[in-house]
C-alpha cells in the first residue's frame, strides 16, 4: 500500500533519513522505532509533505505522493497526528473534526454544501466519531479546555475525520499514563479491526510490541532492521542501537 | 527623453552615497529583528524624533551644531529604549502581533507629537560642509554625502564589532537564537534585547541627522517614507543579515536616483518598492539568503 | 442633524474597512493592504460615475470587483511569505496605490465642466449624490444598508464550515494543512473577499466626502483599519462595530475639542490596549476572563471569610 524506495531528507549536511526503503501493506499496523534522532518525524513529515524529500520516492496504491502539496496528499488518503499536540485550541471539538471532514468515497457532497451547508449536516456524523472516540459529551467545549488525554484522543479522531486508506501516529502516546497508553492500545487495535492501516512511530515499546504486525528499526536515518516483533526483539543490532532501551524491550516481554 | 552616460554615473553616485542612510536605518530594523524576532515600526520615527531633538537643542540652547549631532542619536537612543518598555519588555514572547500594533501605536504617537509640536512645516537643518565638493574627472563626490557614508562605515563598524567581539555581543545572539535557554543560563534577555533598542535607536539618529543635514530641511513627511524604505531595505537584505541591510541599503540608494533621474519625483518611489516586490517573488530570503526549509 | 449624519456616514464606511481587514485576521494575516484597495474601489467607482455617468450601484460593484481582483493578484506574491514579511509586503503595496493614484491624471469635459482625477490635486467633485437629488438620510441609509448585509454575511459564514475552516488556518497553518486544507486558496480568497469588501467601503466614501486624494489613503488609515478588529478582538464582527464607533465616535468626533491630540491619543491607546490585553479588548477570552476574575475575588472572598 505505502511503499518508500529509497527516500532520503538531508538538512545541510545532516543526513535525517538516508535510503529508506519501506512497505506497508493494506490493514497492517507498522511500527517505526529508533532512538532519538534516528529520522523516524521526519520520515512521518516527509510522506505528509512537510517539506520535500531530497532522493526516493512516496508511492501510496501506485501513486506517486512525491510531488504533492500536504493538503493534496490528504485526498489520497494519508493523515497525521502530531508528536506535540496541534489542536485549533479556539475552535469547539466538534468544529475541529469538521474542518477536517471528508466524506466517504461515493458518498461526497457538492462542494457547496461541504463549505456552505449548516452544520446540522454534518452533525450527526461527526457526533457518532466522537462517541467512537468518548468525547460524545465534549462535542461544543473548546478543544484547549480538554484534558491531555482528551486532546491526545480527538487528534486521533480529527485524523479519522478525513477518512484517510493511512494514518500515521507521530508518538501518540508521548506524555500519556499507563491507563491512557491501555486506552490507546485498545483504541489502535479497533482501528485495526475496522479495516485501516495504521504507521505507528513511537518510544513506548509495551505499545509498539503488543499492536504492530511488523516494525523498521531506524538509526542515523538508515534501516538496521526489519521483521516482526518477536524478530525484532532478539537482533543484537536493534539491541546494540538502543542500549539502554533494550531493556526496556526485555520488561516489556 | 535623452541623458548621457554622464547624468546616469554622477546620479548613480549621489544615490549609493545617500543610499548609506538607508543602510543605516535597515540596519537598525534588522538588528532588532536580528535579536527579537520582531518588528519595531516605530523605529524611523525614533530616527527623525532624535534629529528634531538635536535640531531643538540648537534652537532653544544654541549649543554648536556638533554638539546638536551627538545630541540627536543619543536621544534617539533614549527613545528606542522607551519604544521597548512600552512596546515590547512586556508582551507575551510568542505573540508578534501585539507588539507590532503597538509599535505602530508608538509610530504614530510620536510623528502626531512631532507635527503638533511644529505645526507641520519643515524647518531648516544645519547642512554639513556646506562647500565641500571633489571633483573627479567628470563626475564629482558632494562632501556631505561622503561625509554620510564614511560616518555611516565607522558606525556599521562598530555594530559589527559589539556583535562579534564582546561579551554583550555574544550574550545577544545567544539570546536571539535560544531565548528561553538564555535566559536559564543567566543571561538577562530584557537587558541585552533594550541595549539593541538602545544601540539600534543611536543608529538610527545619526541616520536621521545626517539625512536631515543631506536634504537640509527636517518636515515629519520624512517619516513614512524613511520607515518603509528602511523595512524594504531591511528585506531585500534578508531580515536578520547585517551584510545583506547595508548592501540593500546602496543599492536602494542608487536605484532610488536611478527612477528619479528617468520618472521624476512623483513616480520614484513607485519603482522602488515594486523592487520590494521582486525579490520577494525571486528572493524572499534576502539577497544573501539561503532557503529554510526545516520547520 | 447633518453632524450626526456625517459621523453615522464616517462609521458606517470604517467599519467595512475594519470587517475587510477582520477577515484577514481571521486566517492570521495582519494586512495592511486594506487602504490600498479602497484607494481602488473609491478612484473606480468615482470615475465610473463621474466620467461615464453611471448609476452609483453598478459603479460601487464594479469598484468593489476591481479592488477585489486586484487583492487576487496580491494574495499570491504576498502570501508567499508569513507574518511580518507580509506587514511589509502590504505596506508598500498600500503605497504603490497611492502613488499611482497621485500620478493619475484623467481630465474629461462632461456637460461643459472639465472632472476627473487631477493627479496631484486629487479626485474631486464626485457628486453623484447631490446632482441626483439624495439627501443625506438616503446616502446614510445606503452606507448602513450595505453595512449591514455584509455584517451578517460575515456572521453567516462563521456558522458554515468555510468560517471555521478560516480560523482553523489562523490559529495553526501546518495542522489546518495537515487536515486536508488547502492553504493558498483559503488565504487568496480571504484576501480577495477583504478587498471586495474594502472596495466597497472606497467607493461609498468617495461619493459620500465628493473628494479624495493621496491624503486620504494614507498608512494611518491603514493602520485604523486593522486596529478596529484587533481593539474589538475577532469573536465576532460585533466587535469591530463596537471598536469602530468607540474609536471614531468617542476619540475622533467626542473630543474634536482636544485637536490634533486626538491623533496622538489613537497612538497612545493602541500602546496601552496591546500591553494590557495583547489578545483584543473583547477577544474570546474575554468572557471566561471576566468569568475567572469574579471567581477569584469568591474565592478570595471566602478565604477573608
Amino acid at each position: 500500500m505505502l511503499k518508500l524506495t529509497n527516500l532520503a531528507k538531508y538538512f545541510g549536511g545532516v543526513r535525517a533519513v538516508d535510503g529508506l526503503d519501506m512497505q506497508i501493506n493494506k490493514g497492517e499496523i507498522f511500527g517505526l522505532i529508533g532512538p532519538n534522532g534516528s529520522g523516524k518525524s521526519t520520515t512521518v513529515n516527509l510522506i505528509c509533505g512537510v517539506f520535500p524529500q531530497t532522493a526516493g520516492t512516496i508511492e501510496l496504491d501506485n501513486v506517486d505522493l512525491g510531488r504533492l502539496a500536504p493538503h493534496q496528499r490528504i485526498e489520497f488518503g494519508v493523515s497525521r497526528t502530531f508528536q506535540n499536540i496541534r489542536l485549533f485550541g479556539d475552535l469547539t471539538v466538534w468544529q475541529n473534526l469538521w474542518v477536517a471532514w471528508r466524506d466517504a468515497p461515493g458518498h461526497e457532497t457538492s462542494w457547496l454544501v461541504n463549505w456552505f451547508g449548516s452544520p446540522a449536516d454534518r452533525r450527526h456524523e461527526i457526533q457518532k466519531l466522537l462517541e467512537f472516540s468518548g468525547l460524545g459529551d465534549r462535542a461544543d467545549r473548546p478543544a484547549s479546555s480538554l484534558s491531555f488525554g482528551e486532546q491526545r484522543r480527538l487528534e486521533l479522531a480529527r485524523a479519522m475525520a478525513s477518512k484517510p486508506k493511512l494514518i500515521l501516529l507521530d508518538e501518540p502516546a508521548a506524555g500519556m499514563n499507563s491507563e491512557e497508553v491501555a486506552d490507546l492500545r485498545n483504541r489502535i487495535l479497533t482501528m485495526k479491526n475496522l479495516g485501516m492501516t495504521v504507521l505507528l512511530v513511537e518510544h513506548v515499546m509495551d505499545l509498539v510490541m503488543s499492536v504492530t504486525d511488523r516494525i523498521t528499526v531506524l538509526n542515523f536515518g538508515k534501516p538496521i532492521a526489519e521483521g516482526t516483533p518477536l524478530e525484532i526483539q532478539n537482533n543484537e543490532m536493534v539491541q546494540e542501537a538502543y542500549f539502554g532501551s533494550a531493556k526496556n524491550v526485555e520488561a516489556g516481554n | 527623453m535623452n541623458f548621457d552616460h554622464i547624468d546616469i554615473v554622477q546620479s548613480l553616485i549621489d544615490g549609493v552615497l545617500f543610499g548609506s542612510v538607508y543602510a543605516l536605518v535597515g540596519l537598525g530594523f534588522t538588528l532588532i529583528f536580528g535579536a527579537m524576532h520582531k518588528l519595531n515600526l516605530a523605529y524611523a520615527a525614533s530616527s527623525i524624533a532624535g534629529a528634531y531633538i538635536g535640531l531643538a537643542s540648537i534652537t532653544i540652547f544654541a549649543v554648536p551644531t556638533v554638539i546638536a549631532f551627538l545630541v540627536g542619536p543619543l536621544a534617539a537612543g533614549l527613545v528606542g529604549l522607551l519604544i521597548y518598555i512600552s512596546c515590547f519588555q512586556f508582551m507575551p514572547r510568542n505573540n508578534m502581533l501585539a507588539p507590532l500594533m503597538a509599535s505602530i501605536g508608538a509610530l504614530f504617537f510620536i510623528d502626531e507629537l512631532i507635527i503638533d509640536k511644529t505645526a507641520g512645516s519643515p524647518i531648516t537643518f544645519p547642512v554639513l560642509l556646506p562647500d565641500a565638493y571633489f571633483p573627479v574627472g567628470e563626475f564629482g563626490f558632494r562632501g556631505d554625502l561622503l561625509f554620510v557614508t564614511f560616518a555611516s562605515f565607522v558606525l556599521m563598524g562598530v555594530i559589527v564589532f559589539m556583535l562579534y567581539r564582546t561579551k554583550m555581543g555574544l550574550a545577544t545572539r545567544a539570546a536571539s537564537q535560544q531565548p528561553v535557554a538564555s535566559l536559564l543560563c543567566g543571561i538577562p534577555t530584557h537587558r541585552t534585547n533594550s541595549t539593541v533598542f538602545v544601540l539600534a535607536g543611536v543608529l538610527g539618529g545619526v541616520a536621521g541627522c545626517l539625512a536631515a543635514a543631506a536634504v537640509g530641511v527636517l518636515s515629519p513627511l520624512l517619516t513614512l517614507p524613511l520607515t518603509v524604505k528602511g523595512l524594504i531595505v531591511a528585506v531585500i537584505g534578508g531580515l536578520g543579515s547585517i551584510r545583506g541591510a547595508i548592501a540593500a541599503g546602496f543599492m536602494i540608494g542608487a536605484l532610488e536616483n536611478l527612477f528619479l533621474l528617468f520618472r521624476g519625483v512623483n513616480e520614484r518611489d513607485i519603482y522602488v518598492f515594486l523592487v520590494l516586490f521582486l525579490f520577494l517573488v525571486v528572493r524572499p530570503n534576502g539577497i544573501f539568503g539561503t532557503s529554510i526549509d526545516r520547520d | 442633524m447633518e453632524y450626526y449624519l456625517g459621523i453615522t456616514q464616517t462609521i458606517g464606511v470604517h467599519t467595512l474597512l475594519g470587517l475587510s481587514a477582520y477577515v484577514l485576521l481571521l486566517t492570521g494575516q495582519l494586512s495592511l493592504a486594506q487602504v490600498g484597495f479602497f484607494a481602488i474601489g473609491s478612484y473606480v467607482s468615482g470615475i465610473l460615475t463621474v466620467i461615464f455617468g453611471w448609476h452609483i450601484l453598478p459603479a460601487l460593484l464594479v469598484g468593489a470587483l476591481v479592488a477585489g481582483f486586484f487583492a487576487f493578484l496580491v494574495g499570491f506574491p504576498a502570501l508567499r511569505v508569513k507574518g511580518l514579511m507580509l506587514v511589509v509586503a502590504t505596506i508598500a503595496f498600500s503605497e504603490i496605490v497611492r502613488l499611482v493614484f497621485f500620478n493619475v491624471n484623467w481630465r474629461v469635459e462632461v456637460n461643459g465642466l472639465e472632472v476627473g482625477p487631477d493627479s496631484t490635486q486629487g479626485f474631486r467633485e464626485i457628486r453623484y449624490f447631490a446632482a441626483n437629488g439624495w439627501e443625506q438620510a438616503h446616502v446614510v441609509l445606503l452606507i448602513w444598508l450595505i453595512v449591514i448585509l455584509v455584517m451578517v454575511l460575515l456572521w453567516w459564514l462563521d456558522k458554515v464550515r468555510a468560517g471555521a475552516v478560516l480560523r482553523a488556518v489562523g490559529e495553526d497553518e501546518l495542522a489546518a494543512q495537515s487536515s486536508g486544507v488547502n492553504l493558498t486558496m483559503v488565504k487568496v480568497a480571504a484576501m480577495t473577499g477583504g478587498g471586495v469588501i474594502a472596495g466597497i467601503a472606497g467607493g461609498l466614501f468617495a461619493h459620500s466626502t465628493t473628494y479624495v486624494d493621496h491624503h486620504t489613503f494614507s498608512i494611518l488609515l491603514a493602520t485604523f483599519a486593522v486596529s478596529y478588529p484587533i481593539l474589538g478582538g475577532l469573536k465576532n464582527v460585533l466587535g469591530t462595530l463596537m471598536a469602530v464607533i468607540f474609536i471614531q465616535g468617542f476619540i475622533i468626533e467626542g473630543l474634536r475639542f482636544m485637536g490634533d491630540y486626538r491623533n496622538i491619543l489613537f497612538g497612545l491607546l493602541i500602546i496601552v490596549a496591546m500591553n494590557f490585553r495583547p489578545q483584543g479588548l473583547v477577544d474570546g477570552n474575554f468572557t471566561s476572563d471576566l468569568r475567572k476574575l469574579l471567581r477569584m475575588n469568591q474565592k478570595r472572598g471566602g478565604i477573608d471569610a
